[in-house]
């Protein structure tokens, strides 16, 4: 048995107790198996919280246990061993996945809704008493108070405690839930956030596209942005026609423009630059060339003088430079 | 209620960068003998030259960051029989495309229309296609100041 700290010690006292109550025994358990660690991230999980929620669930103790240390894994059965790992993993993800975050909140959402699902299972024929015109009332309300308590999940996604709130909180209203409204709601959920993105992209798109605002709907504002991307592949198979057509003008050496104007014209630092100097190193440009004309920011305004051949780069990159 | 996404990013590199890559990829293209020659037809330039001009706008905007710029190098490498090593992304890969299924007919017209667009979830695909647009018309820009400029002459 591990002997952790004073409060185990005390829990082993308890177990060793012959009139211990079902619900002691659990709790002691539940301490014993627990990091120190976890106790002081969430100094009330050792306080009331847990007797409340024990106690209030105490027909479905198994399924809340899965229950509080979900962390985004689909497991579900729950043994005392699962909770110590999966404790464990609470300090981890506390340090760090911020990308992940939303993943794992999106996966906690719906392992909620499934963990819902099956204590609906469970309790089903309790609510048959139930008359059916609250049914409806219970839906939506259930629904919504699902969403707030989505949105509060995702809020604190880190924060242990609030999350065992929460779960007291939860197992009140289970008793109230229809169960009609349940194997879709994890669903609707998704596809309602899938749809907000779709529409976010599209008011996006709506901005850039010229001409869009009076279309309402998306299969018009779909119409008209596959409109727009396809006038602009056609202006550049157009442009590139009237290219091939006066290329033949460019039958000087490119390569001496391009260093000249590469160190004369003003240019920008980008992210995406790691790419043009090893292209122009593979290209054979003087290696000075590459360090001093790209990497530094030339400030001289100045195009170099023109002869012949290079005059026509100079409309170019005045128009370029504004 | 929806998850907090980031603010999708679609910037576009300034103008001189898509400049830059397509003047390269043309001088790159002058080199080629058969460019310069008198006996290759018009439409053979016309068409290496779109090429250059897509390839040149797939590196300057997008790099390998970009589904579309990639789906657009990795075809044009295919033609010339080469091929294209792209390093592994940052971002997370594609594991939502079971939901893709879903509905593919939603925007299938514009899935044709956008290099590499029939693997992507539909909002992935909004964004890629805003992405594209913002360079397609960057390069637009470029390619008529480079002909304005030497036809003026």
């Amino acid at each position: 048995m591990m002997m952790m700290n004073g409060e185990a010690t005390e829990a082993e006292l308890f177990l060793n107790c012959a009139d211990m109550s079902v619900l002691e025994r659990q709790r002691a358990h539940l301490n014993h198996h627990h990091y120190p660690g976890f106790f002081s991230n969430s100094s009330t999980i050792n306080g009331g919280d847990i007797d409340g929620f024990l106690a209030s669930a105490g027909l479905d103790l198994p399924a809340v246990y899965g229950y509080t240390t979900v962390h985004g894994d689909a497991r579900i059965s729950v043994t005392p061993g699962n909770i110590t790992t999966e404790s464990g993993n609470f300090k981890k993800r506390k340090f760090g996945c911020v990308e992940t975050e939303t993943k794992v909140c999106n996966e906690k959402k719906k392992m909620m809704m499934m963990m819902m699902n099956r204590e609906a299972a469970v309790e089903e024929e309790e609510e048959e008493e139930k008359s059916k015109v609250t049914e409806q009332s219970n839906k939506s309300i259930m629904m919504m108070k699902m969403k707030n308590k989505a949105k509060k999940e995702q809020n604190s996604c880190s924060n242990d405690s609030s999350k065992v709130t929460k779960d007291s909180q939860r197992t009140d209203y289970i008793h109230v839930r229809a169960r009609r409204g349940q194997a879709t709601d994890s669903h609707s959920i998704a596809e309602r956030a899938r749809r907000e993105k779709i529409s976010e992209r599209m008011k996006f798109l709506q901005d850039l596209v010229p001409g869009c605002d009076k279309i309402t709907g998306k299969a018009g504002m779909l119409d008209e942005i596959i409109n727009y991307v396809q006038s602009l592949q056609r202006q550049v198979e157009f442009l590139s026609m009237k290219l091939a057509t006066v290329s033949p003008r460019l039958d000087f050496n490119i390569d001496d423009i391009f260093a000249k104007e590469v160190v004369s014209a003003p240019m920008t630092n980008l992210p995406n630059t790691v790419m043009p100097p090893h292209m122009m190193v593979n290209s054979g440009y003087p290696h000075e060339m590459v360090d001093s004309g790209y990497v530094h920011f030339n400030p001289m305004q100045q195009v170099v003088a023109s002869s012949d051949p290079l005059s026509c780069f100079n409309n170019l990159y005045s128009s370029l430079g504004v | 209620m929806a998850s907090a996404d980031k603010p999708i990013n679609t910037d576009v590199p300034e103008k001189d960068v898509f400049a830059l890559h397509f003047l390269q990829s043309l001088s790159n293209l002058r080199r080629q003998n058969a460019f310069n020659s008198p006996d290759d037809t018009t439409n053979n330039r016309v068409k290496k030259i779109k090429k250059a001009a897509y390839v040149s706008m797939a590196r300057a905007a997008g790099g390998t960051n970009r589904l579309w710029s990639r789906a657009l190098l990795r075809r044009a490498a295919k033609e010339n029989n080469k091929v294209v090593i792209f390093s592994r992304r940052k971002k997370r890969v594609t594991w939502l495309r079971r939901s893709n299924r879903r509905d593919p007919v939603d925007a299938e017209r514009l899935r044709n229309l956008l290099p590499g667009g029939g693997a992507m979830e539909t909002s992935k695909l909004m964004e890629e296609t805003a992405h594209y647009i913002k360079c397609l018309s960057m390069q637009v820009k470029v390619m008529q100041c480079l002909v304005d400029g030497l036809s003026a002459k």
